[in-house]
């Protein structure tokens, strides 16, 4: 962020308060009161900023840290990211907004909203997580957003089985992929579309759902509303917002959105290198990742007995350890796994810190899954910066006050 | 085109475009030569249509990655001629390179401030050229004179390279010829300081 401010106003609360006042409207949140908005937690300047705005035309925002000392993220304080922004609000409403199945179908369908509530409604608890959450930390940076820990969130989704949807439209053989087009517009036509597309394997999966709820509210406009698809397990940008067509077909998408951006090298590289296409898939599942939600990055702590809190998740597998390092990772114990344990959602953990002296403390943890898969130092360079899950850590001061 | 972007606009942006524009713009503190003022202005008027320029300042690329992205936005529409692209791109891999810190200070997009002339030197009119006065004095006086009149290395006072100011710091950080490398002992940011002040230089 620049420096340059007139006296008593940053740019970035100038921007925040914009932004964020913006996310509150759309998301349906309340505003903070003033005297929650007079009290900054600990040094952090962002603690009681709903979301921390990136950029803010078309928003993306992330959510501060000690969101995650909740199971569940409101909907308020949900991460938001797109490529366009939210279409026009007359473009999805109710009234005109339909859902088409098309392509390799037996039977091409036009849904309203009332004819998807027909279906078996089902909730997922699920992370959504932006495939460029952590994308900051990487050495050397990769373009785009520069994400820090909060592109991610965990919420009740509620819909309808996709599988349940595509059945009726009835699949011809050949179909081999779902591709995805939301109703979002760039503002100049010659821009690609964000159309992306799943393997037909995930889009039939009984977990796969179009979501019409999030955390038992409507879906808010600023995360997909009337209609998003949720990938449980898999990172966000196949979580399709303001979801209008599905198309059958026997190919991946093509176009920019599918093609070249958002996807990963099937082998380790060089920053610099040139990837040849064959060696570039695209990014689906996540990867083991932990952080942690208190406490906060620069707090100041009395002595004694600290409870470190966290949350922890992994794509398709499931959290067996988290464990903390308070000596730059020397040495790691184990953090306690607490509360609920569902499938997609993440996993809260606590650890008890007995501190020992007084100054400056980095507090760092790592997840592993039943998979094996273990939370590395740093993740592997990629040029898209997609996929950190680097140990997470935070400085504190440990002093009398 | 415009008239859908003003729909959209007025619909959910409008609020971020005004505040962003001039908060961009205002963010400098030494003066700006003609090139960086000409660059800030395709920020504000090319780039900011389809996105606000603070997705820009996130950034830290190198040039080849400063070229391939301009080209792209190009081929997606973004109106810029040859000339402009090039120029953006030198503004962009000048100022937000992967070295540049987490704080990037660009020069104001303003006139530039008259020459005393008496002294030959202007009064710094910001922190950044006040303090790249006192990194010269410190560092690249005793070869380049006093107010960059030249010595043992070339006057430096409206030297063609104060134009190309990813090449001014390319030579202070990796050294050219006789000269050493100064990249150990200058920070990116205080090159740009040195540059900010050689800048209000005339004579």
């Amino acid at each position: 962020m620049t420096s340059h401010e007139g006296p008593g106003i940053t740019r970035r609360s100038l921007l925040a308060g914009a932004a964020g006042g913006l996310a509150l409207a759309l998301t349906g949140g309340r505003l903070p009161s003033p005297a929650e908005a007079a009290e900054p937690g600990a040094d952090d300047q962002t603690a009681d900023q709903p979301l921390i705005t990136h950029v803010a035309r078309p928003l993306d925002a992330e959510t501060p840290c000690q969101v995650f000392t909740q199971y569940l993220t409101p909907n308020d304080r949900f991460f938001v990211r797109s490529h366009f922004g939210p279409p026009a609000l007359e473009s999805v409403a109710p009234s005109v907004w339909r859902l088409s199945v098309a392509g390799l179908v037996e039977r091409p369908l036009s849904l309203s909203l009332n004819d998807l509530s027909t279906f078996d409604e089902i909730t997922v608890t699920a992370v959504v997580q932006c495939s460029g959450n952590g994308r900051a930390f990487h050495s050397p940076k990769a373009p785009g957003v520069q994400w820090e820990q909060g592109a991610v969130g965990n919420a009740n989704w509620t819909g309808v089985r996709l599988r349940d949807v595509l059945q009726r439209a009835g699949l011809k053989a050949q179909a081999r992929h779902l591709q995805l087009q939301g109703a979002d517009r760039p503002v100049v036509a010659s821009v690609p579309l964000f159309t992306r597309s799943i393997p037909l394997k995930k889009a039939l999966h009984p977990d796969t759902i179009l979501a019409m709820r999030m955390n038992g509210a409507p879906l808010p406009l600023l995360h997909g509303g009337p209609l998003r698809l949720i990938t449980p397990g898999w990172m966000a940008d196949s979580c399709v917002k303001w979801l209008t067509d599905l198309t059958l077909q026997e190919e991946e998408a093509g176009g920019y959105y599918m093609q070249t951006a958002y996807r990963y090298p099937s082998r380790p590289v060089k920053p610099g290198e040139v990837i040849a296409p064959q060696d570039l898939k695209p990014v689906e599942a996540m990867v083991v990742k932990s952080v942690i939600a208190f406490p906060q990055q620069g707090a100041i702590l009395s002595p004694g007995a600290i409870m470190v809190q966290g949350v922890a998740w992994t794509g398709e597998g499931r959290i067996v350890t988290v464990e903390v390092s308070t000596d730059d990772g020397k040495t790691w114990e184990q953090a306690r796994l607490v509360g609920d344990e569902a499938p997609y959602a993440w996993r809260q953990w606590r650890f008890l810190w007995r501190t020992r002296g007084s100054g400056r403390r980095a507090i760092l943890c790592r997840a592993t899954d039943d998979r094996g898969q273990v939370q590395p130092m740093a993740s592997p360079w990629n040029p898209g910066g997609f996929l950190w899950n680097g140990w997470d850590h935070v400085q504190v001061q440990v002093r009398e006050t | 085109m415009r008239t859908r972007w003003g729909q959209r606009a007025g619909r959910l942006f409008l609020l971020p475009i005004i505040l962003l524009g001039p908060t961009w713009l205002a963010t400098g503190r030494a003066d700006a030569q003609p090139a960086d003022q000409q660059a800030q202005r395709l920020l504000a008027s090319r780039c900011s249509v389809c996105h606000s320029t603070d997705l820009i300042q996130q950034q830290r690329l190198p040039r080849d990655r400063w070229e391939a992205t301009v080209d792209k936005m190009a081929h997606w529409g973004a109106q810029l001629d040859k000339e402009e692209a090039a120029l953006l791109t030198d503004f962009l891999a000048t100022y937000f390179h992967p070295e540049a810190g987490p704080v990037v200070v660009l020069p104001a997009a303003s006139p530039p401030v008259q020459a005393d002339q008496e002294s030959g030197t202007t009064p710094a009119p910001g922190w950044a050229a006040a303090r790249g006065a006192a990194l010269y004095k410190q560092n690249c006086l005793p070869c380049h004179g006093e107010a960059g009149s030249g010595g043992v290395g070339p006057k430096l006072a409206r030297n063609p390279i104060l134009t190309q100011a990813d090449r001014f710091r390319t030579t202070v950080s990796q050294g050219r010829g006789a000269m050493p490398p100064w990249g150990a002992m200058l920070r990116p940011q205080e090159i740009a300081d040195i540059h900010a002040w050689l800048n209000t230089l005339r004579d």
